[in-house]
């Protein structure tokens, strides 16, 4: 299946000799290779009984048993991929096991007692320009934010860092400090993408001033998807927010912008020719391509996160690690029965797929899987809490091999130890050296890079990115601070 | 390596090659057993160099910097050792770009790993992060209290950003040049070869009649002709992989801290050695295996084989 039909032996010394291997090898005539998919599990098939064994006891389930029901029309490479599913039908009939997720997905609406505002913690985001390194690839990670202080808006772009975030100033506008890592890790690809962008509404008028947008995606297939709704989905979601006032109806608000992220994804892909990615030799419209998407509004009350896919937004409060989002995986049980009901299929092929080929059951893009993976966002809104310490947000290059607990604990454990964060411009021991200084948040930029680090330190075989959110009020950080364990701060060594 | 000290140093070696013009795959050969010896006495002074840092570093944190400065010639001495080794493959390729390729000098098991004549690139970045790796685990606690501990664990956020960026760029230059590889493959096939392999063809089968010898050294000459052309297209292709593995290897250690560019040559030479030294073991082996079922009856042998495998 990944050989050639034919291999040309070059040999010096004597003649050149040509073998051609069996050809009919398959029976019906056709070569192996057309009928893999996904590409990464193609020696599955040969031993798909020891598959079925292993799915033993995992929910399967399967509806419209014995026809493949397509609506669409289907692409080549569907084709081909919805034949790979015919010699595993007869996994359909498994039991679909209880739900498990269950306590993962409770829906985050506690009621604060009382959320303070205006918060004391002012900061803004500075210009900070790195030292023009240009790197294409590394528009994936693109900070931005206003200093309103300024006379001109500076923006923050700084495009050549995989590491960074905002840094405090005496500026009326606040935003929570952040860090953002986002590297390629394991992986040949770099098919992540990680967009901040601080008061991100703030031409809006004054209500929406405070609203801070961080978002993670991870793209399949290729990384246009990604980096379309890098550069997007935060201008999207701030239309829809237009000049509504401040008890604006957040779920609609964002599910109204994913529909939208993903018809501009579908444009995009139908129209656009001049595209260099690595997709484009692949399929005519790009359409096995897509992305997750988790999304989330800070505002000074509230938290709102909304999802589609398999990256997660994992909220710290007073020490406990709360999921905003729950993956979308197609064995969860009401994303399984979902597909079924649309008609699609979950099949084992490498962990559960919809029709056998993506491993989630929600995403941006991904045309031809329609209308069994869909677009959709599940939308948490989460009241602030004087609790609240810190949220990460990351793509399952974190989550794969991090638990919620131990990523929250890694964080809490470098604000606390790093509190409070060094005044702007002060020598850290490593922005001394760092070339894309900004005076970024040095607290969440260790915290995201750790992370990331623990990640590639447990074998993660995916792209890493991460993103940390400071969410602790500075009241509350200065009393953390003078009542912190003595132990830990004498520890520190700068 | 017991042998080491008698083998010639390999700048000595390099040097009668050059004057005596014996460019061969032989002779490489016995430059690269002097090399990796010089690579073994440098992994041991790697060694030393690193627990002496350490066991300082612990007694006293403010020498830092002239630490570094201590490390910094035996760093550049290893880079420039790594150096010398793809200056004289380059020169021997020039002679015989055919056996550095497909080199007799390495173990079945590392050839088997060779990206075009030698180890891929970017497996420097899965050696750093794995090294890292293990020693950030071993730190994990240190490191979240702030702690700055200096391998490799600590690798820092421009660190980590300029590694990255490395990385990709490293991954674009290698996808080229497998590209390039993989036309130059293609071209054994094209048009000017497939013509001359016919027509030597049917001079073979013309010559049961009579025979052409001016035909015949014209073809040979053909062939050559032929044949150096893709040869001098392997050596570019062979001189990209090896600039690669130069820029990519300096590339790292340019990024880390003298005491973490220590951690990862020790990596690397660790890495190196043993898979050499594994993959030659296993070679010898299945060559004592050839040679008894060779020599002694079918039935007899495999019981034999096992009996001595197991005590081995």
């Amino acid at each position: 299946m990944d050989g050639p039909d034919c291999i040309f032996l070059f040999n010096p010394s004597t003649s050149y000799q040509l073998y051609v291997s069996d050809l009919a090898r398959d029976g019906d005539g056709q070569p192996a290779r057309d009928e893999v998919w996904p590409p990464g599990v193609a020696q599955k098939s040969v031993s798909s009984n020891l598959v079925i064994s292993e799915m033993a006891g995992i929910c399967c389930g399967v509806v419209g048993e014995g026809e493949t029901p397509t609506p669409m029309e289907p692409s080549r490479p569907s084709r081909r991929r919805r034949l790979d599913l015919l010699p595993l039908k007869y996994i359909a009939d498994m039991a679909v096991p209880p739900p498990e997720t269950g306590a993962k997905r409770q829906k985050l609406d506690l009621c604060t007692s009382s959320p303070t505002q205006p918060r004391d913690c002012v900061n803004a985001v500075e210009n900070c320009e790195p030292s023009g390194v240009k790197n294409e690839e590394e528009n994936n990670i693109e900070p931005k934010g206003d200093a309103i202080l300024q006379s001109t808006i500076s923006l923050l772009n700084s495009t050549a860092t995989t590491a960074h975030g905002n840094n405090t100033n005496e500026a009326i506008n606040e935003c929570p400090k952040y860090g953002v890592t986002s590297v390629c890790g394991r992986r040949r690809d770099m098919e992540d993408a990680v967009s901040v962008h601080p008061s991100f509404c703030q031409e809006k008028g004054e209500n929406h001033k405070e609203f801070h947008y961080f978002g993670v995606f991870d793209g399949h297939g290729c990384s246009h998807v990604a980096t379309i709704c890098k550069d997007r989905l935060h201008e999207i979601v701030k239309e829809k927010v237009g000049g509504s006032r401040e008890d604006l109806e957040w779920k609609s608000t964002m599910e109204q912008s994913f529909a939208r992220m993903d018809e501009e994804v579908q444009n995009w892909s139908q129209t656009n020719q001049s595209s260099t990615c690595r997709c484009e030799l692949q399929t005519p419209h790009c359409d096995a391509v897509g992305s997750t998407a988790v999304v989330t509004v800070v505002t000074p009350d509230k938290i709102i996160v909304s999802n589609c896919g398999d990256s997660r937004a994992v909220l710290c409060r007073n020490g406990v690690a709360i999921p905003l989002s729950s993956d979308h995986k197609p064995d969860r049980p009401d994303e399984l029965l979902r597909v079924q009901a649309a008609g699609g299929r979950v099949i084992y092929w490498d962990g559960p797929r919809v029709l056998g080929v993506l491993a989630m059951s929600r995403a941006i893009g991904d045309n031809y899987l329609k209308p069994y993976v869909i677009s959709e966002p599940e939308v948490t809104v989460t009241d602030r809490t004087d609790d609240d310490e810190c949220l990460i947000l990351a793509s399952d290059g974190l989550w794969d091999v991090v638990s919620n607990d131990t990523a929250c604990g890694v964080v809490r454990m470098c604000l606390k130890v790093q509190n409070p964060p060094s005044p702007p411009g002060s020598p850290g021991t490593d922005m001394a050296v760092c070339s894309a200084a900004d005076g970024s948040d040095k607290a969440c930029s260790d915290a995201s890079i750790l992370l990331t680090k623990l990640a590639l330190a447990r074998h993660s075989t995916d792209n890493v990115s991460v993103v940390v959110v400071d969410l602790r009020r500075e009241k509350e950080k200065q009393e953390s601070n003078s009542n912190d364990d003595d132990d830990s701060n004498n520890n520190i060594i700068e | 390596m017991s042998s080491s000290s008698a083998l010639p140093s390999s700048a000595v070696y390099l040097s009668q090659i050059t004057q005596n013009d014996n460019f061969e795959g032989e002779t490489f050969h016995k430059f690269f057993d002097c090399w990796l010896a010089e690579q073994n006495k440098h992994l041991d002074d790697l060694f030393a160099a690193e627990s002496s840092s350490s066991s300082k570093q612990n007694s006293n944190n403010n020498n830092n910097n002239i630490e570094d400065q201590d490390l910094k010639p035996l760093i550049d001495r290893v880079i420039s050792h790594y150096e010398h080794y793809y200056e004289a493959k380059s020169m021997w390729a020039k002679q015989d770009v055919l056996a550095i390729l497909s080199p007799s000098w390495m173990s079945s098991l590392e050839e088997a790993f060779l990206w075009i004549g030698g180890w891929r690139p970017t497996m420097a970045f899965h050696l750093l992060y794995s090294k890292s790796g293990l020693q950030f685990e071993a730190r994990l606690r240190e490191l979240m209290e702030g702690f700055r501990v200096c391998d490799l664990g600590d690798l820092s956020a421009s660190q980590l950003t300029q590694l990255d960026r490395l990385q990709r760029k490293t991954i674009r230059e290698e996808r080229e040049i497998t590209e390039m590889m993989a036309r130059q493959q293609e071209s054994v096939a094209d048009a000017s070869m497939v013509e001359l392999s016919h027509a030597v063809s049917e001079m073979m089968r013309r010559k049961e009649g009579g025979r052409e010898r001016e035909k015949e050294r014209e073809m040979e000459e053909r062939v050559e002709e032929t044949l150096g052309m893709k040869k001098v297209g392997l050596e570019e292709i062979l001189k990209k992989a090896d600039d690669l593995r130069v820029k990519t290897l300096k590339g790292i250690v340019g990024v880390l801290t003298p005491k973490q560019g220590i951690h990862f040559l020790i990596a690397a030479a660790e890495l190196h050695l043993r898979l050499h030294e594994w993959g030659k073991k296993k070679d010898a082996r299945k060559e004592t295996m050839t040679r008894k079922t060779s020599s002694t009856p079918m039935l007899y042998n495999i019981a034999f084989i096992g009996d001595s495998l197991e005590k081995k």
